[in-house]
């Protein structure tokens, strides 16, 4: 493991390597300062670049978005009480607070300091357990991989905000939407409407821009708000020994739970960061300080959800199953590139694994430097107001789907699915399950198929084989466990506590 | 008697209903073939039938449960950024990409509740300036820069 990391490494230092991370990193900061554009619009909108590409330099730098907007949204949430990103929706309580007295400098700093130590050890976790996890992978057919996937679609409903029968019908909507185009073995057409673009499906571009950056402009413009940045000057960076002393458990506890957290399907930074912050809350001496602004309510929060992001790539990483939207466009550009992610990629695709892992390690330093000594760059980035940043998103969405294919229909596409993003959050709908159900369905397809075909048209097979009835058996449970009213009650709860 | 309770779980619900028949409708000429060997409608017509299955729960549901109210849709904003994205559909391969890209920012603005004509006309001149800069010389992208008929 060791040899592998040091070689990734090497690749990850790799000139045009490190140039792909820093841009990611920058990238992601922006993205991540600046609310109203979410970490899936802007990995859609860099996809069509990464396929210019080497795949390791891709990877790198969408994964640098992805990780990167954990810095950056703190910064926002700090000093404008807004988040840039889900993630830091609990950051705003007690850094806005801290900005208030005074201390913003500080609560950047810790910010800042506790990612980068999460960062850290999640590199480390995904390095130590990655590969164990794709060796056992490996003994997987195509039976455990059907029940797996339909674990992890049940899984990622438990996290989505609001109704579970809406999320399972949306979840439903995305695997048919996903059977759109040439049926693979057979070479039939499916569900395509005649139309011939469609014969090699709906593009996942088009469809993750529309709903996450088109929708969202449309929602934002209800009612656009002129923001206020508390602060000009930060007071002092760097925190005082008293914050320092506060802080280390609480970061040191809430990276562990983070990057717990961060495996489980569907979760990741957000659900990382509420649990954290709870957590901490709950564990306190004196919990009446948190929210009223607490060093360790900006701590535990900021380092759970980047532990949580980088550790979400694990299930892609060894079991080829996306567990989030983002990582669900990562698994498109992967094998857009011909990399099929799952356990064979260690063996298989090393130098992307390994280059993947480690260039975490170098992308968490760049944020620190990029979001620190920089913080005022971001700040100027925070002025320009929506009304002038809005028809750029717009400009870069449309030019981004066109030029994938030269295809007007796909920007057709984008405007459809710019709609359907807004009746979602019209209809209280979880957009997020759509994605991944989109990605994981040919998967899931396939791996139905192929099961079935091996047992002779026998169901039973994904009950008799032992590994796919135990994950049949939990995805049961999960599906009991949610529709039973008490459970729902403590999901409200869990899901919006942020008082 | 019946009496919706939830606009919202009515109006999903129905809906995926009705692209889940929709999908039957169109799978319907699609070989099912049988377990052991399924064919390419197999698996589209499992899903529908579950999709309908949830569509009615959820219907069932928006009938018995009550839910929060809907909130109104702005119309404003919705009308304008879709008319912006299919302006710049329709005419990016005919006027170009100057001029689609100022047509869009200039269409779009209009979705904002308070349109600045001045900072549309100037952010739609950067974006054109910028657009072509970036995506047609220096990423080298094949895109009609001006309209095909003065290209000619």
């Amino acid at each position: 493991m060791l040899e592998g990391f040091a070689s990734g490494l090497l690749i990850a230092a790799q000139p045009d390597n490190l140039l792909y991370c820093l841009i990611g990193a920058l990238v992601g900061t922006l993205v991540g300062v600046l609310p109203g554009i979410g970490s899936i619009a802007a990995v859609a909108m860099l996809l069509p670049i990464t396929f210019y590409l080497q795949p390791t330099s891709a990877l790198i730098m969408l994964a640098g978005i992805y990780y990167g907007a954990q810095y950056g949204s703190s910064t926002t949430a700090i000093l404008v009480n807004i988040p840039g990103e889900n993630s830091s929706i609990v950051t705003c309580l007690d850094g806005y607070q801290l900005a208030r007295q005074g201390r913003a400098g500080p609560a950047l700093a810790i910010a800042a300091l506790a990612s980068l130590f999460a960062g850290f050890f999640a590199t480390g976790f995904i390095a130590v357990f990655a590969p164990p996890l794709a060796e056992f992978a490996l003994l997987f057919g195509p039976a455990e991989y059907f029940s797996l996937m339909v674990l992890g679609l049940l899984a990622a409903i438990v996290l989505a905000q609001g109704s579970i029968l809406k999320a399972l019908g949306v979840i439903m909507l995305g695997l048919l939407l996903a059977s759109v185009g040439t049926d693979v073995e057979s070479g039939a057409a499916r569900l395509t409407l005649g139309i011939p673009e469609l014969a090699d499906g709906i593009g996942i571009v088009p469809m993750a821009m529309g709903i996450f950056g088109v929708g969202e402009i449309i929602k934002n413009l209800e009612n656009p708000s002129d923001r206020q940045i508390l602060s000009q000057r930060f007071g002092k960076l760097w925190p005082t020994r008293d914050d320092f002393r506060r802080c280390w458990l609480v970061v040191v506890r809430s990276t562990a739970l983070g990057s717990a957290l961060g495996l489980l399907p569907g979760g990741g930074s957000v659900l990382s960061a509420f649990a954290a912050y709870s957590l901490e809350k709950r564990l306190a001496r004196d919990p009446q300080r948190f929210g009223r602004g607490a060093v360790e309510g900006v701590a535990a929060p900021e380092s759970a959800n980047n532990a949580g992001a980088q550790t979400s790539f694990i299930p892609l990483l060894t079991l080829g199953i996306p567990s989030n939207g983002v990582i669900a466009l990562m698994a498109g550009a992967m094998m857009v590139h011909g990399v099929q992610p799952g356990p064979q990629m260690m063996s298989k695709n090393p130098d992307i694994f390994w280059g993947l892992i480690a260039s975490m390690l170098i992308g968490n330093i760049m944020l620190v430097i990029i979001n620190l000594p920089l913080i005022r760059i971001w700040v100027l980035l925070l002025k320009v107001p929506y009304h002038l940043f809005y028809p750029m998103i717009l400009v870069f969405c449309c030019i981004g789907v066109y030029t994938l294919n030269n295809s007007t229909f796909e920007v057709m596409l984008l405007l459809v699915f710019g709609l359907v993003g807004y009746a979602f959050i019209k209809w209280e709908c979880e957009p997020a399950p759509l994605l991944l159900a989109f990605v994981l369905g040919p998967m899931i397809e396939e791996n139905l198929r192929r099961a079935m075909q091996l047992s002779f048209g026998d169901p039973l097979t994904f009950i008799k084989r032992p590994i796919s009835a135990s994950l049949l058996a939990l995805a049961t449970g999960l599906l009991v466990m949610l529709l039973l009213p008490a459970f729902q009650r403590t999901r409200e709860v869990a899901l919006k506590e942020d008082d | 008697m019946l009496r919706i309770r939830n606009m919202n779980d009515l109006v999903v619900g129905g809906l995926l209903i009705a692209v889940a028949l929709l999908a039957l409708a169109l799978a319907a000429r699609l070989a099912g073939g049988s377990a052991t060997s399924m064919g390419p409608g197999y698996v589209p017509r499992l899903i529908c039938f579950l999709q309908i299955a949830i569509g009615i729960a959820i219907v069932l549901r928006g009938l018995a449960v009550d839910g929060a109210r809907s909130v109104a849709w702005s119309f404003r904003p919705l009308l304008w950024i879709l008319v912006s994205v299919a302006f710049f559909a329709l005419t990016i391969e005919r006027l170009g990409l100057v001029l689609s890209i100022f047509g869009l920012v200039m269409l779009s603005t209009l979705g904002h509740p308070r349109p600045r004509l001045v900072s549309a006309i100037l952010l739609g001149l950067f974006m054109a300036a910028f657009s072509v800069a970036v995506f047609v010389l220096a990423l080298g992208l094949p895109m009609l820069v001006w309209p095909a008929a003065l290209m000619r």
